[in-house]
């Protein structure tokens, strides 16, 4: 369940297409060329038996209950960040999407943009860190398609995923079954990825020793309601941050959310750059990241099995719901202040001052 | 968290979190408390800082003063004080053939005063936004160094920095012009100077402020000594700091002057400001840099209140460069569109809600007026933390 190190993503030297060291036109027009690219990358990675068929479609097992089905197109800047990269990311959030509905993700599909004269080694990279989060995530990318595109028409690289989870008949979460009283947690330290990616990202080089906390939450969410069966609601925490999810669940609702300043998980580092940059945790982006609200009785136990999960160890219980104000988000601070968590509108830049 | 702050020594100096201490926050608490009952009557205090309007938000520490004590937001953004002329002309440029307009973030969302064609929101005037969005080489950048980058890297281009601030943000443009820049790069001279104004507040009709809470980072440039006929005009004065220690240390000092009738120019955030500032700040500033007249948007021209660019430094100035190129008549233009009362606002004079458009018309993803564009914003703090709302009382179950 540990992340996978860069280094295993380096040194193996990628499997096949590499009669090329850079994508072609050639390699997105169906022929020869695309043939070979999808053998010698795709299908030798991803390495799966609907795959290997290399029909129009793959034909899948399935093993019952409703299907959960969510897509999502992924474009990041740099490509690869400090504890991730593109491949991971789409693999994770779409794995992520899906658990959070309480369902298990069990296949999925890869399509990549890629711009004429990408490079090839970091897209080998690329495809590898997605078949390792797969893995992880106990995924396997079924199906997939690639075109690419004229240089200057798009950004490099490009990944819209989308995954299928089975969802037992019995499983019912959503926005309707939260109550006042009921607990808010989440899994760990709020806004790395966010802060992480700004660090490296052109023209503001922060030289921040942090990394994203990109991962497939699916495993955590499974160890989570194995002792807390009475979860009312789940969201991975993603663009936004905390305040968009947070929002989304009190939207209209007879209750409110209350956050707890002090007990909201932040990384040193990010409270420190946060503070330089004038952005706020709450506010900032993550991918690694679940909020739960769960009953009050089974919090505690919630709490200790997302503790126990190597990407839950600075899990928290951040906030409760509450009778009045109803349809609001709000932060009470260390000192008993109180003030709104507005929906984020924006993407998080610097101040001036 | 709040681990961390736990274990820290809340003795210990120059450690931030000591000024997020709650037990430090809730003595002052206390002690603001026995001064507003000791004056005995409702008091007026105001900030001049966009970043205090940010962290009172932020911390609702409106929320822990007595209901006697008001501290209310003054000219301390900016991007709401930086005149239309400097934005139209930021607009103007950006869209000439073979130019790289470099701004702040912050700035880009600001309505300048050319109309918007085929807008219907209403009297919606073009932003930097705009700008970019039909054409324009715009970019974001973090400091003025950025732009001397951009305008290496790109020795074809006339690239302009729209530099827009107070005596913090100044000091850098300054720095950097002396160490010499590329020819291909002029910088907008948008730049404020405090003092000036706040010796123009009391002079306004209706004006009740008795103490002003000084901006932390300007200050820490100029100094104390620029505040010291404020205490014989009647107002109190006492240096702010950002953090909740310091903004309600700062309170504390002026309740103080205010309930002994003996106004002064007090420091408690003595850890960053010195009396007469710093000097190699300042004489760098003043090597670049003399005080002429400025606008402040929706104000006036206050007199020696701008920072511009001194003869010898004249090569990099975007206005003297670019003089006869723009369009004089768009440069000028209504201050604030119709219904927007941004400038009662930055005064003081009323709270961002009695305005109209707040909140309606005017809101963060949609700004009608500069002060709901910048996180610096009275209008923008007030929207984004909920001080419109009444007081949010908690009913659980």
């Amino acid at each position: 369940m540990s992340k996978p190190s860069e280094d295993t993503l380096i040194a193996e030297r990628p499997v096949g297409a590499s009669r090329y060291d850079t994508v072609r036109l050639s390699h997105g027009s169906g022929g020869k060329l695309t043939l070979e690219l999808i053998e010698e990358l795709f299908v030798a990675t991803f390495s799966n038996e609907p795959l290997k068929e290399l029909t129009d479609a793959a034909i899948l097992h399935n093993p019952g209950g409703r299907i959960a089905f969510a897509t999502d197109s992924h474009t990041v800047k740099p490509a690869f960040f400090p504890g991730g990269d593109i491949g991971r990311l789409a693999v994770a959030g779409t794995v992520n999407d899906l658990a959070v509905m309480g369902a298990t993700p069990l296949y999925m599909s890869a399509a990549f943009l890629l711009e004429e004269g990408y490079d090839m080694d970091e897209l080998a990279r690329v495809v590898r860190s997605m078949k390792v989060t797969a893995d992880e995530a106990g995924v396997s990318i079924v199906a997939g398609d690639t075109k690419v595109l004229e240089r200057g028409h798009g950004d490099g690289i490009f990944i819209n995923t989308t995954g299928i989870g089975f969802l037992p008949d019995d499983v019912q979460m959503g926005v309707a079954f939260v109550r006042p009283g009921d607990k808010v947690l989440v899994n760990g330290t709020l806004g790395d990825h966010g802060i992480a990616v700004m660090s490296r990202r052109e023209g503001l080089d922060l030289a921040v020793d942090l990394t994203s906390d990109v991962a497939p939450l699916n495993g955590l969410i499974a160890a989570v309601r194995a002792v807390a069966p009475n979860v009312r609601f789940m969201r991975d925490v993603t663009r936004g941050g905390l305040a968009a999810v947070a929002n989304e669940v009190v939207h209209r609702q007879a209750f409110g959310l209350r956050v707890f300043d002090v007990a909201v998980p932040v990384n040193e580092i990010v409270e420190e750059y946060s503070e330089m940059l004038g952005i706020d945790p709450l506010l900032a982006a993550n991918e690694g990241k679940v909020m739960m609200i769960v009953a009050p009785d089974e919090a505690e136990a919630a709490l200790g099995a997302m503790k126990a999960h190597p990407f839950g160890r600075e899990a928290a219980i951040i906030g409760d719901i509450v009778v009045k104000p109803e349809g609001v988000a709000l932060v009470e601070t260390a000192y008993g202040s109180r003030r709104v968590l507005e929906m984020p509108i924006e993407e998080q830049l610097p101040r001036i001052c | 968290m709040p681990e961390v702050r736990a274990t820290r020594d809340p003795q210990a100096p120059f450690e931030p979190h000591t000024y997020k201490d709650p037990s430090l926050v809730a003595d002052l608490q206390r002690r603001i408390g026995e001064l507003a009952l000791e004056i005995g009557r409702p008091v007026k205090l105001m900030h001049i800082c966009g970043t205090h309007e940010h962290e009172m938000g932020r911390y609702a520490l409106r929320d822990l003063l007595p209901t006697s004590v008001d501290v209310l937001a003054g000219p301390g953004c900016p991007v709401c004080v930086c005149d239309n002329e400097y934005i139209n002309m930021a607009i103007q440029l950006s869209l000439r053939p073979n130019t790289i307009l470099t701004s702040f973030g912050d700035m880009l969302a600001v309505p300048g005063s050319i109309p918007l064609e085929g807008e219907r929101r209403g009297d919606v005037r073009m932003s930097l936004l705009d700008a970019r969005a039909r054409g324009g080489d715009v970019r974001a950048v973090y400091s003025v160094f950025d732009a001397k980058r951009i305008a290496e890297q790109n020795p074809d281009k006339q690239v302009v920095f729209f530099s827009v601030g107070f005596e913090t943000t100044v000091v850098a443009v300054a720095a950097m012009l002396k160490r010499g820049v590329p020819d291909n790069l002029s910088v907008i001279e948008a730049n404020y100077y405090t003092p000036p104004a706040t010796r123009l507040l009391p002079t306004l009709d209706g004006f009740d402020i008795e103490g002003f809470i000084l901006p932390g980072h300007a200050v820490t440039i100029t100094g104390l000594r620029v505040y010291e006929e404020l205490p014989a005009l009647g107002i109190a004065c006492a240096s702010g700091g950002f953090e909740p220690v310091d903004v309600l240390a700062s309170v504390a000092s002026l309740l103080e002057q205010v309930r002994d009738g003996a106004p002064t120019v007090s420091n408690p955030y003595q850890r960053l400001v010195k009396y007469d500032g710093n000097e190699r700040a300042k004489a760098e500033l003043d090597e670049v840099f003399e005080l002429a007249p400025i606008r402040w948007r929706g104000i006036a021209e206050i007199p020696f209140s701008g920072y511009k660019l001194r003869e010898s430094y004249w090569h990099a100035s975007a206005a003297r460069r670019f003089a006869g190129q723009l369009d004089e008549v768009a440069l000028r233009g209504a201050e604030h569109p119709k219904g927007c009362r941004c400038a009662e606002v930055t005064l003081g004079q009323i709270r961002p809600d009695e305005c109209g458009v707040f909140g309606t018309l005017c809101t963060p993803d949609s700004p009608y007026g500069p002060c709901m564009v910048s996180h610096e914003g009275t209008c923008r703090a007030w929207y984004t933390y909920g001080m419109h709302k009444e007081q949010l009382r908690v009913e659980t179950v």
